[in-house]
Order: C-alpha cells, then sequence, then structure tokens
C-alpha cells in the first residue's frame, strides 16, 4: 500500500457532528441515562470530550469532576476550571490526597523511592520516572529512571528494577482507580454515563489503567490520533491554555510529557508512524510519507508492535469459557 | 554461560509457554518473550548472575534482544563462563544514585 500523506486529515465540523451523536445514541438511547460525567484533568483529551458532550446532550446534562492531588501539577485545576466555565457546565472539584494517603499511595510510594535514594525527602522533593528518549534517534529498550529534583533543583536520577518499577506503578494506578470510583459516584447518583476522554494512540498503545481511565461506558474519542484530538479541540473552542498545554500524565510531581513516560517521540511523529502502521504500510512506505529513515521507522513500528502485544488484556473483557458454553434451551 | 542464560529465560516464562523450546537466536522483544518489565528482570538477572554492570548506553536490542546477542554482550564485557567476573549482587543492593549525564 501507499501510504497516504493526508491520512490523518480531518473535517472537524463534520466529525464534531459524527461524534455528537455517537454521544446521544450511546447514552440516551442505548444506556438510556440522562447525561454524563466527564473527569476534567486540564488536558486536551477531557477537554474536547467535554465539549463534544455538551454539543451532544447541551451543557445541563454533562457534569464534569475535577480530581487532583497533591501531585498534579498546580495549573490543572485552574485550567479544568476555566474550560468548565467556558462550556457553561456545572464543574465539582474533589481533592483526592485524602482518599490516596488513606489507601497508602503515598507511603508506599516513598518507602520505593527512600530504598533507591536515600537523600529523598517526600516533603520537598520532586519525582518523575521516564524512558530513554528519542527513539527514533537512537535504539533502546524500554528501561525506567526514577529522577528525584531536590528543592535546590538539582537532580538525581537512577535506574529502576523490577520490584520498585512494579511497586511504583502499582501505587500510582491507584490515583486512576480513584478517580474512577469518584466518577461512578456520581454517574449513578445522576442516572448519567461516564464518557471516557482515552485517544487512539493512548488506546492502542496500553496507555491507561486497567479499571481506572480504562473504566468508562462509552469512548468518544479513541478512534482519534493526538493531532485530531487538537484539530478538533481547536475548532470547538477548547481554551488556549489546554491547547498550549504539552500533554502528560499529571501524576508525578516532577511534571513528566507523554513523550517522556511512555511514547519515546512527540505526537507529531507517533501519529503519522501510527497511522501507517495500523493501515498496513511498510516500514519504507512509512518513511517515504513521514520524511524518516526505514530503519526509523522499522524501529518505532517494532515498538508499537510490542506495546500493542503486551496490552491486549487492556482491550478485552476478561477471558472466561462463557462462549464455548451450549446456548440455553428454554424447557 | 548460555545454559545459565537459557535456564533464567525459560524460567522466567509461564509454564506452557509456546516460547519454552525457544533456541539461541530468537528474539526476546520481538517473540513476545520479554516485554518492557522482563527486560528489567533479565538486567537484573545479569548484573546478579554475572557481576556486571549493564551501563544505560547496553541497553540496546543489539545486546539484549537473544541468548546469542547476550552471551557475546557478556564475553565482550569479559565474562567468558557461567561463574561470572566478580561476586554476584545481593538482591537487595541498588545502585546508587548518579548525576545525569
Amino acid at each position: 500500500m501507499d501510504f497516504p500523506r493526508n491520512a490523518l486529515a480531518i473535517d472537524p465540523s463534520t466529525e464534531a457532528e459524527r461524534i455528537a451523536d455517537f454521544i446521544r445514541e450511546q447514552v440516551l438511547a442505548r444506556y438510556r441515562r440522562k447525561g454524563v460525567v466527564v473527569g476534567l484533568s486540564g488536558g486536551v483529551d477531557s477537554a474536547l470530550v467535554a465539549a463534544l458532550a455538551v454539543r451532544a446532550l447541551g451543557a445541563g446534562r454533562v457534569l464534569g469532576l475535577m480530581l487532583p492531588e497533591k501531585e498534579s501539577s498546580p495549573v490543572s485545576t485552574p485550567y479544568a476550571l476555566e474550560q468548565a466555565q467556558a462550556l457553561g457546565i456545572e464543574a465539582l472539584h474533589i481533592d483526592l490526597t485524602p482518599v490516596l494517603s488513606a489507601l497508602g499511595v503515598y507511603e508506599q510510594k516513598a518507602r520505593v523511592i527512600t530504598r533507591i535514594c536515600p537523600v529523598y525527602n517526600p516533603d520537598t522533593d520532586r519525582t518523575k520516572i521516564t524512558l530513554p528518549p528519542n527513539l527514533l534517534r537512537r535504539d533502546g529498550l524500554n528501561v525506567y529512571s526514577l529522577t528525584v529534583e531536590k528543592p535546590d533543583g538539582s537532580r538525581l536520577s537512577c535506574r529502576l528494577g523490577p520490584e520498585d518499577f512494579r511497586a511504583l506503578a502499582a501505587a500510582q494506578n491507584m490515583k486512576q482507580r480513584s478517580r474512577m470510583i469518584q466518577l461512578y459516584l456520581h454517574a449513578e447518583r445522576l442516572h448519567y454515563a461516564v464518557c471516557g476522554t482515552t485517544n487512539r494512540p493512548e488506546f492502542d498503545q496500553g496507555f491507561f489503567v486497567k479499571h481506572g481511565d480504562g473504566a468508562v461506558d462509552l469512548e468518544p474519542i479513541c478512534h482519534l490520533y493526538k493531532g485530531q484530538v487538537f484539530a478538533l479541540a481547536r475548532h470547538l473552542g477548547v481554551t488556549a491554555n489546554i491547547l498550549k498545554r504539552t500533554p502528560s500524565p499529571d501524576t508525578w510531581s516532577g511534571g513528566v510529557s507523554d513523550e517522556e513516560f511512555f511514547f519515546r517521540m512527540p505526537y507529531e511523529q507517533l501519529d503519522g508512524l501510527l497511522c501507517a502502521w495500523n493501515g498496513g504500510a511498510t516500514s519504507q512506505e512509512a518513511a517515504s510519507a513521514l520524511g524518516l529513515e526505514p530503519e526509523q521507522t522499522a524501529r518505532a513500528f517494532r515498538e508499537l508492535e510490542a506495546r500493542k502485544r503486551a496490552s491486549w488484556h487492556l482491550r478485552t473483557a476478561p477471558p472466561s469459557l462463557l462462549a464455548a458454553e451450549p446456548a440455553a434451551v428454554c424447557p | 554461560m548460555q545454559q545459565v542464560i537459557t535456564a533464567f529465560v525459560c524460567e522466567s516464562l509461564p509454564p506452557g509457554s509456546p516460547h519454552r523450546k525457544l533456541d539461541e537466536n530468537t528474539s526476546l522483544l520481538e517473540s513476545g518473550i520479554i516485554d518492557s518489565t522482563g527486560v528489567l528482570e533479565l538486567v537484573q538477572f545479569l548484573e546478579g548472575r554475572f557481576g556486571v554492570t549493564v551501563e544505560d548506553s547496553e541497553l540496546v536490542p543489539e545486546n539484549l534482544d537473544s541468548i546469542s546477542r547476550i552471551c557475546s554482550y557478556l564475553r565482550r564485557k569479559g565474562i567468558t563462563s557461567a561463574e561470572g567476573a566478580a561476586r554476584p549482587r545481593a538482591e537487595d543492593e541498588y545502585a546508587a544514585p548518579r548525576l545525569p549525564s
């Protein structure tokens, strides 16, 4: 096949209407709910979903939840609130820090980090974990490093071992799972559905938490690549603060971008590579269309395939023997 | 040395895995035998069992993507037998924090 250069182009007006129709159909006709709850992170994905939900259902049927915790960026809540006000929707602010403290999230993180880096002070230092940068420029395995930043700006960095990585990831994932609990609390209280905010690269590559941000009733934008998310967000008037913000999981106090934390390349390149790979393009075809070397696209394709394979369980219902059961026969 | 590494990789795989009959040139990454945390396990094993330090710059498929590549990598690090170069590192011994380059 010949990977088309305009494969990612969308007509924002048509696409917005298509998604709004989808939301209406799912929420009102299929789920038979009165509206939707959207977790507003202060990022572009959730801002777009909220804007699409308003277009589909009206502002009176959309509830935004701002669910920060003490390690969230300080701009997350103001940006989310600004977006909610621009859309005219009700928005509730619930600080998850007490819940996460009670669950032991911060304690577990501090215990692991202190063991690795004894000078770590959880009260003053900022932390993040990152992968080796720039996969397209240099091959390298996905080995995470922890960085501890002291108040004076000095940084200590250390590669993570398997037990420490898993312990940190497990603790961190309780943040998204705690958000899910809040979203469903309010959705059930109001007879609303929970609207997900996962986009195509996140969905395809498994960049979401099982039973966390992956646990929703509908996913209106999980067919959209990140550039398409931005195009649609601009079309629907998402606020300038959110549009210019660097995409981030916003779960580490040290501030880490999606590129540093997971994808190892900018979204501008990731979108094209993932679109080409999903469309069955060869690495040569993708290289030609995207202005990269075949060696780079081949490396990226290997990475995309490995991540998709490793994350299969996030995208399916739990395996069971139900399908093998004989059809019920009524007496 | 190859037997030790093969045993580690096989023991890391779940019982019944179709990959258990891997050969020395099987790509551990492309076949899905090791994923991202599997890489961490492998590095921890090599450092502990053979007493080598795997530098960040050495964390590339060229060094670690198959049993034969791992053996070649270890030989380049001066390891010529299953005994390794130094004492095995204790499981709870962690690399000291370092300033980023």
